[in-house]
């Protein structure tokens, strides 16, 4: 289905609302930057496709974890800048320390002797 | 609404992000060295579908309950297009039974709250009343006297009173003069009422004073301008001469506004303080206490309540009975709207609650009906059913498309009824006697009405939508696609539609039995002895205040009127009266005292009378128990004569004998001369009530009114006209009002009966068609599902008699049981009225079967069509259709 080149790889299902939400922690971002600093977050292994990124903002200013200004963008344009709220950080911390449980435990079993 | 509006903007917020992001995109593309036009294609290559964003977007923000509903609407309103005939028919049939519910519910909306069309804040409109104060229990109310109304007005804290008393006038200019209601006001009334004028003005502070017959100014209605006049402006200028007097006409009232009298719309408002100048009376009539002509309106002042107003005009009305001799023994009340003896609900409320509840039964059936084609429906869609559960549809995603589909229907079927109601609004002008004008014309589109219809339309859908969406989540997916959905028809669905059928024929019955009743009660009432008779009799009404005639000339005028008749030949007796038995007036009563009677503290002594001339008891064939009739020697010169009932003997001289003894009114001694048989006089179903006679010659006043009794052999046409001839020969300044035969007086004062009997016979009569229906589409669908078994049988050799019997047997099965049940009902349901009604009995078994045979030949008629069908089915087809 996918005719991305090899050393791409897919996000994990589930995972991308906490990326946007760790990318969204420093400051408040455009779509387009955003996109951008996931890439560069995931050191570009990871191939965020625009179609995943539009509708997780929405789902996640619907939930009231992001909220969005139009502001004007570093070069001169109008932009949309999504911003956590704080429930978004309170959010982030809890989605943070799941993952931990969850991915530790799965490397744990992973790397149990055989 | 709002959501929606969200979305749109929401989605507009979205497309100008996506913009940005894109030209973003590009700058950094050109920014790389690729050309604009590249630049672009990578952009869009990279970004993706922007639809199928959007798309996704919208399925995260939108309510999903509301796009689904969308859907849902859209995908019912495709389905039900594909299915005319199916749609059609319950649309139509919806909109019959809600059509009907929403006429009779603006109807009754407006009798209970807004029964003067026109007026502001009707919530704050009560109405005080007088009584007959019978020590412990309220008697019959009373209206009251233009002092007492004074009283009541300047002293009532609580309330602004206003007065209101009534009259047919003669009305016009010179030529054009007619017969008109006048409704004559109190000065304050059209300020009190918070009604506005469409052009001119209502009456000034200077016109609204005590002070009698000296503002001859008059408002019309928009109807009788509409009628006389070309314009507003040259109404405006005209003088309208109401019973000889000249008027100013100042003000047109609102098109809605109609008096405070619903049904009868009054056509020009006057103020009462020219009640003698029209009357023609000069000026004791208004400043005479014992004259109660006037009803009372009035408006809670703010902040009191109708108990706090009621218990102030209780102690002024005790107070008052004992300052005035003529208030001994009168009660005063303040009631709501609704329960005024002389307001709008007290001639209509009855028969339309009747009539509401005969819409109900209506709604079921409509509402069985709409099941049962749902029914026949789903069956037929069972194969849809079952593939679309198959492709992973959920049981309640088609339960609540059946739903929505019903939703759709009823919403359509609401709206045609609102059309229909809108066309029948008026209808009850057909059914009202023609001495009212009609004026029950409800505010079409109300938003009550608009609230009510779709009320109805949503417990409708959902009522008659329930089952079949319960019948849907039961489809059995492998055995209907196993059975290619033909054999469908689940025991538990046929049952149900059995049983909406027997239900349907039951209500049916219901509803025709209960017209049954109430006709019956009708007629029972028609054909009650009223003790005279008014067979052959023509009446014919004048007004001799009209012509502005003194006592001298009204007595010359009547005189000459009945001699000249009694010429005519065809005519056997001629008389006069004041006063008609059995109309839609009070009657006229007088407080009277008897020689050798004591009568009890508290005691009702007002009784009802006639002024009657020579002849009348001939006339109206009321027998003499004892002594004589009135003749031409008593008259005003001669000693006081009186005429009494036998229930006047039978309750104030049981001792000794009648004749001889003195009876005190009208502030002098009257001898009794005479006993007749009781009559009947406000109502035929009433007991007897002690009445008495006197000689119109002996106390007549010209602005009491007159009645002409013609007993005659020949046509009432033609005796109308003789009247009329006649009556202009003597002076053409007469106006005859009203004529017609007595008989048809008296049942224009049955006429809630009337309306009832009349309304129950169509919807009972809609409704056993709307049974027959219902019975027909299960019997052609039944007999549809057993083409096969059909002629499987005629192949095998059944003879089409046997066929014949065969679907007969199953149909009249379920039409009997409905039948039977209905007729159980109706039998129950008529003790309940008798219960209810003084005239109506318990349902006379005659007309029950009658009914239930009417009932049977049509459900028969509805069997028939599917069984000729059935037996006309070729063996060969019916086998190739499995």
């Amino acid at each position: 289905m996918s005719s991305s080149p090899a050393e791409k790889s897919e996000l994990l299902q589930g995972t991308l609302d906490m990326l946007i939400l760790k990318a969204l922690q420093r400051e408040p971002m455009h779509g387009f930057g955003l996109s951008a600093r996931l890439r560069t977050m995931s050191l570009g292994v990871f191939q965020v496709e625009m179609g995943s990124i539009y509708p997780a903002l929405c789902r996640l200013e619907a939930r009231g974890w992001v909220k969005a200004d139009w502001k004007t963008s570093e070069n001169n344009r109008r932009a949309r800048f999504h911003a956590l709220t704080p429930a978004g950080r309170k959010q982030l911390i809890e989605e943070k320390s799941r993952w931990d449980v969850l991915s530790g435990t799965i490397n744990l079993m992973l790397d149990h002797p055989a | 609404m709002r959501c929606l509006f969200g979305r749109s903007r929401r989605e507009a917020a979205l497309r100008e992000e996506i913009d940005q992001h894109l030209g973003m995109m590009i700058e950094e593309n050109e920014a790389a060295g690729l050309s604009r036009d590249d630049a672009r294609g990578a952009a869009f290559r990279e970004f993706g579908g922007v639809e199928q964003i959007k798309e996704a977007h919208r399925d995260e923000w939108t309510f999903a309950g509301w796009e689904q509903l969308r859907k849902d609407f859209q995908f019912a309103l495709r389905s039900l297009r594909k299915n005319p005939g199916f749609t059609v028919a319950t649309v139509l049939i919806l909109s019959l039974g809600i059509g009907a519910n929403i006429t009779v519910f603006g109807w009754m909306r407006q009798l209970l709250f807004d029964p003067i069309p026109g007026a502001s804040d009707v919530a704050d409109l009560v109405a005080v009343e007088n009584f007959a104060d019978a020590g412990d229990a309220a008697g019959p109310p009373l209206t009251t006297s233009y002092l007492d109304f004074a009283d009541y007005r300047d002293h009532l804290r609580m309330l602004d009173v206003a007065a209101m008393g009534q009259g047919a006038f003669a009305v016009g200019g010179a030529k054009d003069t007619g017969r008109v209601w006048c409704e004559l006001v109190s000065g304050n009334f059209f300020t009190l009422l918070g009604v506005r004028p469409a052009a001119g003005r209502f009456f000034s502070p200077a016109e609204q004073t005590d002070a009698q017959n000296a503002h001859p100014v008059a408002v019309i209605s928009q109807d009788y301008c509409r009628t006389h006049f070309p314009n507003a402006a040259s109404a405006l200028e005209a003088t309208l001469w109401i019973n000889h007097e000249p008027f100013s006409i100042i003000g047109i009232a609102p098109p809605e506004f109609n008096g405070t009298q619903t049904p009868m719309a009054f056509q020009v408002w006057l103020p009462l303080s020219m009640y003698g100048q029209v009357t023609h009376t000069g000026t004791w009539m208004l400043r005479d206490r014992g004259t109660r002509n006037f009803r009372l309106l009035a408006r809670l002042k703010a902040g009191a309540t109708i108990a706090q107003a009621r218990s102030e005009t209780l102690a002024l009305g005790q107070f008052m009975a004992r300052r005035n001799g003529e208030d001994r023994g009168v009660g005063a009340t303040v009631v709501p709207l609704w329960q005024w003896a002389f307001g709008p609900s007290e001639l209509l409320l009855k028969p339309m609650s009747i009539l509401m509840a005969g819409c109900g039964v209506l709604l079921l059936i409509v509402g069985a009906n709409v099941v049962n084609l749902q029914l026949v429906r789903a069956l037929g869609r069972q194969r849809e059913f079952g593939v679309r559960l198959a492709l992973g549809s959920s049981r309640w995603r088609l339960a609540r498309l059946v739903l929505v589909e019903s939703l759709t229907l009823a919403l359509t079927g609401s709206a045609l009824g609102l059309l229909i109601a809108f066309w029948l609004r008026g209808a009850l002008a057909w059914l009202l006697p023609a001495v009212a004008m009609p004026a029950m014309v409800p505010a079409p589109f109300s938003p009550a009405v608009l609230g009510f219809a779709v009320l109805l339309a949503v417990v409708v859908a959902i009522a008659a939508g329930l089952t079949p969406a319960w019948h849907a989540t039961r489809s059995n997916l492998n055995r209907t696609l196993k059975h290619g959905g033909r054999s469908g028809g689940s025991g538990a669905s046929q049952g149900m539609r059995s049983v909406m059928v027997m239900a349907e024929m039951a209500l049916a019955v219901v509803a025709l039995a209960g017209a049954g009743i109430f006709l019956e009660s009708f007629r029972a009432a028609r054909a009650m002895p009223t003790g005279f008779s008014p067979e052959g009799q023509v009446l014919a009404e004048f007004n001799l205040a009209t012509a502005a005639y003194n006592r001298e000339q009204a007595e010359a005028f009547c005189q000459r009127l009945a001699e000249a008749l009694e010429k005519n030949p065809g005519v056997t007796s001629v008389s006069y009266a004041d006063t008609l038995p059995l109309g839609f007036r009070n009657g006229n009563w007088e407080e009277i005292q008897i020689e050798g009677y004591q009568a009890r503290p508290g005691e009702n002594m007002k009784i009802f009378r006639n002024l009657v001339g020579p002849g009348y008891f001939a006339t109206m064939r009321i027998p003499f128990v004892d002594g004589r009739d009135f003749d031409l020697k008593d008259d005003a010169r001669s000693g006081a004569v009186m005429i009494v009932s036998q229930e006047f003997v039978r309750r104030f001289l049981s001792q000794g004998i009648a004749l001889g003894r003195r009876v005190h009114g009208w502030g002098r001694w009257f001898t009794i001369v005479g006993v007749v048989g009781d009559i009947k006089i406000h109502r035929v179903t009433e007991n007897p009530i002690p009445f008495f006679y006197i000689p119109i010659r002996q106390e007549y006043r010209p602005e009491y009114g007159l009645t002409f009794h013609v007993r005659a052999e020949a046509p009432v046409d033609n005796v109308i006209a003789t009247v009329r001839r006649e009556a202009a020969a003597i002076d053409p300044a007469i106006v005859m009002f009203d004529a017609q035969s007595m008989s048809e007086y008296i049942a224009g004062s049955l006429y809630g009966e009337r309306i009832a009997a009349t309304m129950l016979g169509v919807l009972g009569g809609v409704g056993l068609l709307l049974a027959a229906v219902g019975l027909y589409s299960v019997m052609a669908y039944s007999v549809a599902q057993r083409t096969a078994e059909i002629g499987l049988r005629s192949a095998l050799g059944a003879r089409p008699v046997d066929l014949l019997l065969l679907v007969l047997r199953q149909g009249m099965r379920l039409a009997g049981i409905g039948l039977i049940a209905g007729s159980l009902i109706a039998v129950g349901l008529a003790r309940l009225i008798a219960g209810m009604t003084e005239t109506a009995h318990p349902l006379d078994p005659i007309a029950l079967l009658a009914t239930a045979l009417l009932a049977a030949l049509l459900a028969l008629a509805a069997i028939l069509v599917p069984a000729w069908r059935a037996i006309r089915v070729s063996p060969i087809v019916a086998l190739r259709s499995e």
